[in-house]
């Protein structure tokens, strides 16, 4: 049995730590004091300013100004979303009833719109999508003669509750109506967009999973006329209150047979 | 003549179970793998929509990049453990508790993919949240794994404890190297995992920090690479000097270069984030600083594996400066595996260069650049050495003799042809500026109609290497039909070294110290990048549901 420590283990040890470590310090040298100084004085930022950009403590790089601009941002929606407005979305405090009252004359009085061809159903959307709406009505990033005079006088509180009041009841039934077999076009569109004309599909945000941008609205068994109208609206540039231009960049190569075709699909369809 | 012991007793049984299990899911995830290729491809492909395609490259990362190399390298180190040590293993019902483990988290996850509620991809794209099962499935597989490391350490310590003074066998020291890296590697994802994307999955989450989870995943990142590439290691430097009938030029460089892996395989992972705002210059200079230092035991490899075939070559009758080339013995598979992954090796290498570089990184950074450039050092150099080392230890698995080595060879080289046909071109799309992370292209659109050729191209690839894949398959299953052999047949598979070393010091047989040392560097390299996440007020970003129907 031999256990007696070999004559090379304290060398190695030590030898293999002052490598490492030397290693590592000249790294330490190059990249956080050399590197940051030697690029700063190019940039005309001082040495201790450098530093402190190449350790991540003050904003900028330390190889280059900070860029200035005068440009005033013009958001198309002055909503954000945070964890504190989702959790309010989805647990209101206050109860939605009492303004929901004014809503019924034509959203319903369980979120079902009086006349489908004037007015969209809120039952069964997501708060969010309700919320976002009302929000850019007041704010004045979505325009409406009807709309924009009755949301003026809501809190953010009541725009919480009545969104979350209206999604809270369930979807219309699907009309007794016939519809016509879906065109496999339309479909197409909705499974796969048409990349050739830059339209992405419907699915990517509006399918049967919740993929898409918080905001995206539920689509089935929405008012055909209603659909319709926002699409022509989106394509049109009247409606502008979609981030990043969304709506309105696939809207605007839909052929007017098209938006017709998607309208229908998707008030006939359940699943959406 | 007495008759001789079977040289391997439990592995014998786990490591059949675990290779076939990767292998299967190996299989799997080539078929969907050639499918999206064809779904990128001009030709028309079925049943394409931006869901299933997502949810495939999911399911094949995540059989590809977890359940593949954790089952083969569970499996082979439970066999070095055995034919190395020479001791049956201990506690083999730990050992197959954790397979078990492993298959049901590998069946949970693969379920909640192809329920169509995991599209986050492989490596998880917070705050894109899945189906808690996903999560959970993968760290059944992970937690399998961590059982699998603690019996290779323990193999190990009882052997030496048996044998005190006496150097580790190289084989098992390289492989409890990789356990010991596992462990370290693990935790940044876990980490992820159980502190911020479980969390958000059960819903007690509605938002994430994704700057700190993406440092996080960095951690494991890099190291994971390694993990995977280890095996191919173990077989260059124990399997293959002797394949070629030679010897090991040196152990000592061996016991080097795993070391050299364990400490440069983690304080690096900011360099997958060079591209990122949430680290700063300083600490990406740093990690690919130490990054290059990978340079070190890839070189000795490369010089160390370079003198033992050339030994081999001159015992076998090779003449002047190649010659010994020449008179290797190519038919033998490992050695032409090994000559076949160090040619894409090389190619990988040369690619990688670029992506560890600030400014070159950036322009190929969100191309098919990098795709092609991972499936040619993982599904090339790594993934050839697995097939190779299979067809080294069947034999000794399944207890019989292998039926063909021209079927063997023909797999090896149709997964190398494949493999060029499938990643050249694909490297060369992203330099042209193909995007990675897509389902689909518009190929009427002029600029990118001119991809259409070089994608076709890359598709022929893929079917080659499907072809080979199933070929592989069924290459083992060949073996089922040969007869079985006596135990005195399995022949050694572990070469020796040129001087034997009688002993070696503490460093080179252990890991304390450089446990030692990668913890000082963890702390020095990634405490602050992780730390800056818990000071003040950083910006969260809103749980994202893939999950939820609506």
């Amino acid at each position: 049995m031999d256990r007696t420590p070999d004559p090379l283990d304290r060398p190695w040890r030590v030898w293999a730590s002052v490598a490492i470590l030397s290693v590592f310090a000249f790294s330490l040298l190059f990249g956080f004091v050399l590197l940051p100084v030697i690029q700063g004085r190019a940039a005309g930022v001082d040495a201790f300013e450098s530093i402190c950009r190449a350790l991540g403590i003050r904003p900028g790089s330390p190889s280059g100004r900070q860029p200035e601009t005068s440009a005033k941002a013009q958001p198309t929606t002055r909503v954000a979303w945070s964890a504190e407005l989702m959790d309010a979305l989805a647990n209101p405090e206050a109860a939605g009833e009492s303004v929901a009252g004014s809503c019924a004359g034509c959203h319903g009085r369980d979120g079902r719109a009086v006349d489908l061809a004037l007015y969209p159903d809120l039952a069964g959307q997501s708060a969010a999508a309700i919320y976002k709406q009302l929000h850019d009505f007041k704010s004045g990033s979505r325009r409406s003669p009807v709309m924009a005079p009755l949301v003026q006088s809501l809190s953010e509180e009541q725009m919480i509750a009545v969104s979350a009041h209206f999604a809270a009841f369930p979807l219309r039934p699907l009309p007794a109506a016939q519809f016509p077999a879906a065109d496999p076009a339309i479909e197409e569109l909705v499974a796969r967009g048409d990349a050739a004309r830059r339209i992405a599909a419907c699915n990517a945000c509006h399918g049967e999973q919740s993929g898409g941008p918080t905001e995206a609205p539920r689509l089935s068994r929405q008012s055909r006329e209603y659909l319709a109208a926002q699409l022509h609206a989106f394509k049109s540039g009247e409606r502008r209150n979609d981030i990043y231009s969304r709506m309105r960049s696939v809207a605007q190569p839909l052929t007017d047979k098209e938006i017709e075709g998607l309208a229908l699909f998707y008030a006939a369809t359940r699943t959406y | 003549m007495p008759r001789a012991r079977w040289p391997v007793t439990h592995a014998r049984n786990l490591t059949f179970a675990h290779l076939w299990f990767g292998f299967i899911a190996f299989g799997a995830a080539l078929v969907l793998g050639v499918w999206q290729m064809w779904s990128r491809s001009p030709l028309p492909a079925p049943f394409v929509t931006s869901s299933t395609y997502f949810s495939s490259v999911t399911a094949h990362g995540t059989a590809m990049a977890y359940v593949l190399p954790v089952f083969l390298i569970m499996g082979f180190g439970y066999f070095v453990a055995e034919t190395s040590l020479g001791r049956p293993l201990p506690a083999p019902r730990w050992a197959w508790s954790a397979f078990a483990l492993g298959v049901a988290g590998a069946l949970m996850a693969t379920l909640t993919i192809f329920s169509g509620r995991a599209a986050v991809l492989f490596t998880f794209y917070p705050p894109l949240t899945a189906s808690v099962f996903f999560y959970v499935g993968l760290v059944l597989v992970v937690a399998a794994s961590w059982i699998w490391c603690v019996l290779m350490m323990v193999a190990m310590a009882q052997w030496k404890q048996a044998n005190p003074g006496r150097p580790v066998p190289l084989a098992m020291f390289a492989t409890v190297a990789n356990a010991v890296m596992w462990l370290w590697t693990t935790v940044g994802v876990a980490a992820e995992l159980v502190f911020q994307v479980i969390p958000a999955a059960l819903g007690l989450k509605a938002q994430l920090d994704v700057g700190l989870s993406r440092t996080l995943f960095s951690w494991t990142l890099h190291a994971i690479v390694y993990f995977w590439l280890i095996p191919s290691y173990i077989a260059f430097y124990t399997m293959l000097p002797r394949a070629a009938g030679g010897r090991l030029y040196s152990d000592t460089m061996g016991r080097l270069t795993f070391i050299l892996f364990l400490i440069y395989s983690l304080p690096v992972g900011l360099h997958h984030l060079l591209m990122d705002p949430e680290q700063s210059n300083a600490f990406k200079f740093l990690q690919v600083a130490l990054t290059a230092l990978v340079s070190v035991p890839t070189l000795l490899t490369v010089f160390t594996i370079g003198a033992s075939l050339e030994i081999a070559g001159r015992l076998r009758g090779g003449r002047g400066l190649f010659g010994w080339i020449r008179a290797l013995p190519w038919e033998r598979p490992l050695v032409l595996a090994t000559g076949l992954a160090f040619v894409m090796l090389g190619f990988g290498g040369f690619g990688g260069l670029i992506n560890m570089s600030y400014g070159m990184n950036a322009m190929v950074h969100n191309t098919s650049w990098v795709t092609a450039h991972f499936h040619l050092i993982f599904g090339g150099t790594v993934v050839i050495m697995y097939f190779a080392i299979a067809y080294a230890i069947w034999p000794a698995v399944s207890g019989r003799a292998a039926p063909s080595l021209k079927a063997q060879r023909v797999q090896l080289w149709l997964w190398f042809a494949g493999m060029m046909v499938m990643t050249l071109p694909w490297h060369y799309l992203g330099l042209l500026g193909q995007w990675r992370r897509v389902a689909t292209f518009n190929y009427a659109d002029p600029t990118i109609a001119a991809w259409g050729p070089w994608v076709v191209v890359s598709l022929v690839g893929g079917v080659i290497l499907l072809a080979s894949g199933v070929l592989f398959l069924l290459n083992l299953l060949q073996f089922n039909v040969q007869r079985e052999m006596h135990a005195g047949v399995v022949g050694e598979l572990y070469a020796m070294a040129v001087h034997p070393p009688a002993r070696v010091p503490a460093a080179l047989n252990g890991f304390r110290l450089w446990n030692t040392l990668v913890l000082v560097l963890m702390i020095l390299a990634y405490g602050y990048p992780i730390a800056q996440f818990f000071v003040g007020n950083p910006p969260q970003a809103l749980v994202h549901r893939v999950d939820e129907r609506r």
